[in-house]
């Protein structure tokens, strides 16, 4: 089958690409808008290196095809900070000194803002089920729990 | 991985659309499965019918018998208000189901027809006797739960089939069920074993009416530990009929050895989440009373 012409609402701007319909939705932001922040790794949906948000969900992006996109709204890390102002997220994720080698960095920030969203007074114990499907090789996961906390503004005494 | 993508809009196209591709189509609709078997290569559907947009297949329905449309993602049995009390065991099945990113887009229907041995909601599904719903050219059929999935992958469905619900009774009063898995970690991990639980006491919450003990991940498919539920039937729920009833579930089972753990441990873990599963039912019911 030829290529599908697709218009993406990808970070609020809309983007026409031209894709086969087995391309995930991984592979064209990275390959045709070159939008690398959202990491590739195991295409398993087992490390979460590549979520994203999709209508506000939180998703693996290796399991989803570019062409079910078509109007819905895609938001990846690259859309997170308005202008030159991070997201209290990434602010936070700075702070906590929670960035080792920074690969699953944009897909917890994302696991993260999604879950936020919806508890925005989270415990600690929530929050790490709520990062229970991004993997961190590096292992620092307290640092990325804490930061989390920050951003939720629970105070240190609670964390 | 190449195909022909189809993007039907009611279930009538989505069905005439399975009709006329057959086993060269497949239904699409979470893609945690499907997505990861065509991406290794163990499926290669040339026509794959996306499912996003079909209406009528999302809804969950609980007047009178409670119905889950095929879509229902597991997100959504996580928070389902009227599943606290009774049907706990939905909430729990659903929400040790891979991470969020999984429970976002996972759906009901998906865990049913993908007929993992391991598969978590399905279990519960079985303990509640529920029966599901296949429509395809020549309308629609239910059949149960029980006689769907025959082997690890292999189901009653036919490949122009669509499963749209599942469906089953409301419980009668004094129940509960529950539901309980062992892996290696707490998340993102398929069972080792996990045993669903429902269990009916009579008016004075002493003995047994009803009981079904369901086993995962230790047959082909999901099964009802038969002898283990009639050794509880009339029965007080006393401390030593819970560890027989485990004890009789654990020589039911028929799991395998490979890489996640041996058979002999699988029959171990079956024995002692059979008593707990059921210990918690009891628990729950006079909670409840």
């Amino acid at each position: 089958m030829g290529k599908l012409a697709l218009s993406l609402t990808i970070n609020g701007e809309s983007h026409d690409v031209l894709v086969e319909p087995h391309r995930t939705l991984l592979d064209v932001l990275r390959t045709d808008l070159g939008l690398t922040g959202t990491k590739e790794n195991c295409l398993d949906a087992e490390c979460g290196v590549c979520t994203l948000l999709l209508d506000g969900m939180a998703v693996n992006a290796c399991i989803v095809l570019a062409v079910q996109c078509r109007d819905r709204t895609v938001v990846t890390i690259e859309g997170l900070a308005v202008g030159a102002e991070l997201h209290p997220l990434q602010r936070a994720f700075i702070d906590a000194g929670a960035v080792q080698c920074g690969y699953c960095i944009p897909g917890m920030i994302l696991a993260a803002r999604a879950y936020l969203d919806e508890n925005p007074t989270p415990s600690e114990a929530e929050v790490r089920e709520a990062l229970a499907g991004n993997l961190c090789r590096c292992t620092g996961y307290q640092k990325i729990v804490d930061a989390v906390m920050r951003a939720a503004g629970a105070p240190a005494a609670a964390r | 991985m190449h195909f022909e993508y189809h993007e039907p809009t009611s279930v009538r196209e989505a069905v005439e659309l399975g009709a006329r591709f057959g086993a060269d189509g497949r239904f699409l609709a979470g893609g945690t499965d499907l997505l990861i078997q065509m991406r290794r290569g163990q499926l290669r559907p040339r026509h794959v019918v996306s499912l996003h947009r079909v209406p009528g297949l999302d809804a969950i329905d609980v007047d009178g018998a409670v119905t889950l449309g095929a879509l229902v993602t597991h997100r959504r049995l996580e928070r389902e208000p009227s599943f606290r009390g009774a049907l706990q065991a939905l909430i729990e099945g659903a929400e040790v189901v891979g991470g969020h990113q999984i429970r976002n887009v996972a759906t009901v229907g998906g865990n049913i027809v993908n007929a993992s041995p391991a598969a978590d909601v399905a279990p519960v599904l079985l303990a509640l006797d529920a029966e599901v719903t296949c429509l395809g050219p020549g309308g629609e059929r239910s059949l149960p739960l029980e006689a769907f999935a025959s082997a690890p992958g292999v189901t009653a469905r036919r490949p122009d089939e669509l499963l749209t619900r599942a469906r089953f009774a409301r419980l009668p009063p004094h129940s509960a069920t529950a539901f309980l898995k062992a892996g290696r970690r707490r998340a993102m991990e398929i069972s080792l074993v996990c045993v669903a639980a429902r269990v009916t006491l009579d008016a004075s919450r002493e003995r047994c009416l009803d009981v079904r003990i369901v086993l995962g991940a230790v047959a082909p498919t999901a099964m009802r530990a038969r002898a283990a539920e009639l050794g509880l039937r009339g029965q007080p729920l006393t401390a030593q009929a819970l560890r027989e009833a485990g004890r009789a579930a654990a020589g039911e089972c028929r799991p395998i050895s490979d890489v996640r753990a041996s058979a002999r441990y699988r029959a171990l873990l079956v024995a002692t989440l059979v008593e707990r599963a059921l210990a918690r039912c009891g628990e729950r019911i006079r909670q409840a009373a």
